[in-house]
């Protein structure tokens, strides 16, 4: 899932501070799994912000809603008729739902209350690790399940550099090393030739932004 | 606040069957019990035999050692018991009244819906020779030993004209039921022909029933008790023993034949890996003890889920047995006809707004929440209304029975309006301590600020950040959040989880700009009526320093 941490409240503040009539919009999925952006973050966030700008002597009027998702236009649709009672919409979804909020009302402006921040996993309520940075071209089949561009701190592909140190990579003590951990699993489950194989170096597609159409549905796109 | 009416009640049917986990003392006297409620049992051993046999600590005592094997034979023909013995427990989805559990038996996994569940593991015994520097040898035996050859007619006329020297007390702090089996054995031994016996005991603790009578008896036929403050000089692997006597103000040694070590009583092993598999709250020794002062000790953190005897507690086969008897009595209760009537409302998920998150179940102090195809669901037999999920839910998809968000915004609002300058003060209470508490205060006319307004809570674990917050936002100049005091939720972490929100509602306050002073959690308890009133005044005082709420 998509993990992302609410903004500074000072900056949300900043952001704000020229408009009376703000929709605040939350996102029913990735951001509410993570406690972040969904119907009950939606109204801690508007009661933070009505009783500061109270005090501040310049009140704010302020709506609340929650999507479905906002990657999705459809759901987005749903705002058609009250959009413009509003001057700005605060989106607490992702990059990628607060764009497509944004490409859906280019008149308005939209403005984002969290920080994205990783494809991550669940540990506990609250706590959660990043996993993944959807690189596009995943190795995982080779390296144990383990993944090396994430948890290696230099991204390296085919096995640990110079700094590997007691299973600690050498840019901080607590920081396990990525491929010693590929090393134990892949050992522990009989595997360990896999590690000799060579992994190319990767094409870095994500230099620029990516579109992906799942297989199946290109035929539809192109006929679309 | 609208209390549930009986028309918001439903009956629903749940299981009746009974998982026994452990069949030494403790689990076949539950087999027994609770079948002969009329409830079927599933008895669950890890080993090839049930415990009659196994018990070494009971060997000493005959009667209840036959009484137990008799109660065996009694389960092995009961059609109500059905025994698996080589078995664990694998896993145990579900909630009170309606377990899955499964079971792993040779390769075979067997599965029963049974409504309650019984922890009954007995202590396991552990060597103290190190302690005493001895190493196994003929001459040196454990007690569990010595319980055994005392527990067969043969062996036990190997014992004739021994001399037999106990270690008690030295190698381990005093336990009454360490002391106990030497007194038993000692007694056995004393019947046998020639038989001499000298125990070296630390701090003799018989305050325990019946063991002064046993010291005594034991004492009155020839034993001989050496008090000491430090272990004895031990010899040649126990050959020879000697301390120095300072009242004879000689060396006393001693030749015995037999040296029987005490050995360490500990929780089995098996406790943890059922703990974790039960969702149980762990002791730091093992034991599976729940020491929240508003639960019976026989029950866990999870309704349905019982602890008897030495899972919680290192027990002797008597006080094993009354547990299994107060639990027989719960079971009853429980599961009665297998017809239960449970609150419709007491907490329901919205379908539509469930995200299955995972939040509300892993919050859930009483382990009643699972999750089903589309949404999280909430067992109305499991669970006990604490609002702990409602509260946490980032989508607020579960309502409470009689504490919706919306009733608690409704009373929110109602409660700061009508200010006529005095200071309206929010008392978010709970009910099972702050409300009572101020009840108490109001009845016996004890001073209460005129602006005060007590809002009830299930649980101090059912006030939301967003009722602090809106409450705020509504004109309150001040707010109390009231939990019950460390230790004492009967949801184990309501308070825990009030005192959380409060400190984030700080945090916010300071991003906002409004005074922290204006919000204050307190433990309190029910029979805290002038504490209340205090509370509540000096909370008067203090918004009176600063002033009305920037916010009205
Ligand atoms: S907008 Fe972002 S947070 Fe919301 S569902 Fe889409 S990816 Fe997840
Ligand atoms: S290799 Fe790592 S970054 Fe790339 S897709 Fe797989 S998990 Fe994601
Ligand atoms: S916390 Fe709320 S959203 Fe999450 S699983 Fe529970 S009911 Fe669903
Ligand atoms: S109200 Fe309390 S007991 Fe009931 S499901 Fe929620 S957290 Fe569990």
């Amino acid at each position: 899932m998509i993990v992302a941490k609410r903004k500074p409240f000072e900056e949300i503040k900043t952001m704000l501070k020229d408009y009376k009539k703000v929709l605040t919009v939350g996102c029913g999925t990735c951001v509410a799994v993570c406690l972040v952006g969904g119907e009950k973050e939606v109204g801690i966030l508007n009661a933070e912000l009505s009783m500061a700008r109270k005090i501040d002597g310049n009140p704010i009027d302020l709506g609340a809603t929650t999507l479905e998702r906002q990657c999705d236009m459809e759901f987005l649709d749903e705002l058609e008729n009250v959009v413009d009672e509003y001057e700005a919409l605060l989106s607490m979804a992702c990059g990628a739902g607060i764009q497509f909020l944004a490409e859906r009302y280019p008149n308005k402006p939209v403005l984002p209350a969290v920080d994205t921040t990783f494809i991550g996993a669940n540990r506990d309520v609250g706590w959660y690790e990043e996993k993944c940075r959807s690189c596009g071209s995943c190795v995982l089949g080779w390296t144990g399940g383990i993944c090396p561009v994430t948890m290696c701190a230099k991204g390296l592909y085919n096995g640990p550099c110079g700094g590997t140190d007691d299973g600690n990579c050498e840019i901080h003590k607590d920081q396990p090393c990525a491929w010693f951990m590929i090393y134990e699993r892949l050992a522990a489950q009989g595997r360990l030739d896999l590690i000799m194989e060579f992994q190319p170096i990767t094409a870095w597609q994500n230099q620029k932004p990516r579109t992906l159409v799942q297989p199946g549905y290109e035929k539809r796109e192109e006929a679309g | 606040m609208t209390d549930m009416k009986n028309t918001d009640m439903e009956e629903i049917n749940i299981a009746t069957d009974v998982l026994v986990l452990g069949g030494g003392l403790t689990g076949i006297k539950a087999a027994s019990e609770i079948a002969g409620s009329g409830y079927k049992v599933i008895l669950v051993e890890k080993d090839a035999e049930l415990g009659s046999k196994k018990g070494p600590e009971l060997i000493g005592l005959k009667e209840e050692y036959k009484g137990l094997q008799d109660l065996e034979d009694k389960i092995k023909t009961d059609s109500n018991v059905e025994i698996l013995t080589q078995a664990s427990l694998v896993s145990a989805a579900g909630v009170t009244g309606d377990f899955t559990a499964r079971l792993s038996k040779g390769k075979k996994v067997i599965e029963h819906n049974v409504g309650a569940i019984v922890v009954a593991t007995d202590f396991a015994t552990g060597s103290l020779n190190e302690k005493y520097g001895l190493s196994p040898a003929d001459n040196v035996l454990t007690q569990s030993r010595m319980d055994e050859l005392l527990a067969s007619e043969a062996d036990k006329e190997k014992l004739a004209n021994k001399t037999v020297a106990f270690l008690v007390g030295l190698g381990q702090e005093g336990n009454p039921l360490v002391l106990e089996r030497v007194l038993k054995s000692t007694l056995a031994l004393q019947e046998i022909d020639g038989c001499d016996v000298y125990i070296y005991a630390g701090d003799l603790k018989v305050a325990s029933n019946g063991l002064e009578r046993m010291y005594k008896e034991s004492r009155e036929k020839g034993a001989v008790y050496f008090k000491l403050t430090e272990k004895p000089e031990i010899i040649e692997n126990g050959k020879t023993i000697s301390f120095f006597d300072t009242v004879a103000r000689r060396n006393i040694e001693i030749s015995p034949d037999l040296i029987v070590v005490e050995e360490e009583l500990r929780a089995d092993q098996l406790n943890e890996r059922i703990a974790e598999i039960l969702k149980i709250d762990v002791g730091p020794l093992g034991f599976l003890q729940n020491d929240n002062v508003h639960f019976f000790p026989v029950r866990s953190n999870r309704d349905g889920i019982f602890v008897a005897g030495s899972t919680r507690e290192i027990s002797g086969l008597p006080s094993a047995w009354t547990d299994v008897e107060n639990i027989a009595l719960e079971v009853r209760d429980l599961l009665g006809d297998g017809k239960k009537s449970v609150a419709k409302n007491k907490a329901v998920v919205n379908e539509d707004k469930c995200v299955i998150c995972l939040t509300c179940y892993r919050c859930c102090p009483h382990g009643a929440i699972y999750w089903g195809d589309k949404k999280a669901v909430i067992s109305p037999v499991a669970c006990q209304g604490c609002g702990i999920c409602a509260s946490e839910c980032p989508m607020d998809a579960i309502q409470i029975g009689g504490f919706s968000d919306e009733e608690m915004i409704e009373e929110v609002k109602s409660g700061v309006a009508s200010g006529n300058g005095t200071p309206r003060i929010l008392a978010f209470c709970c009910q099972n301590s702050a409300f009572e508490a101020g009840e108490m205060a109001d009845i016996f006319k004890m001073q209460l600020p005129d602006g005060l307004r007590m809002i009830k809570v299930p649980c101090a674990g059912k006030i939301d950040l967003d009722y602090i917050l809106n409450a705020f936002v509504a004109g309150a100049d001040g707010i109390l959040v009231m939990a019950c005091h460390p230790g004492n939720c009967k949801s184990e972490k309501g308070n825990t989880y009030a005192q959380w929100r409060v400190n984030d509602a700080y945090r916010m306050l300071e991003e906002v700009g409004l005074e922290k002073d204006r919000l204050c959690f307190v433990g309190t308890a029910s029979n805290m009526g002038s504490g209340f009133s205090s509370i509540v005044v000096d909370m008067e005082k203090r918004i009176n320093e600063l002033g009305l709420s920037p916010l009205k």
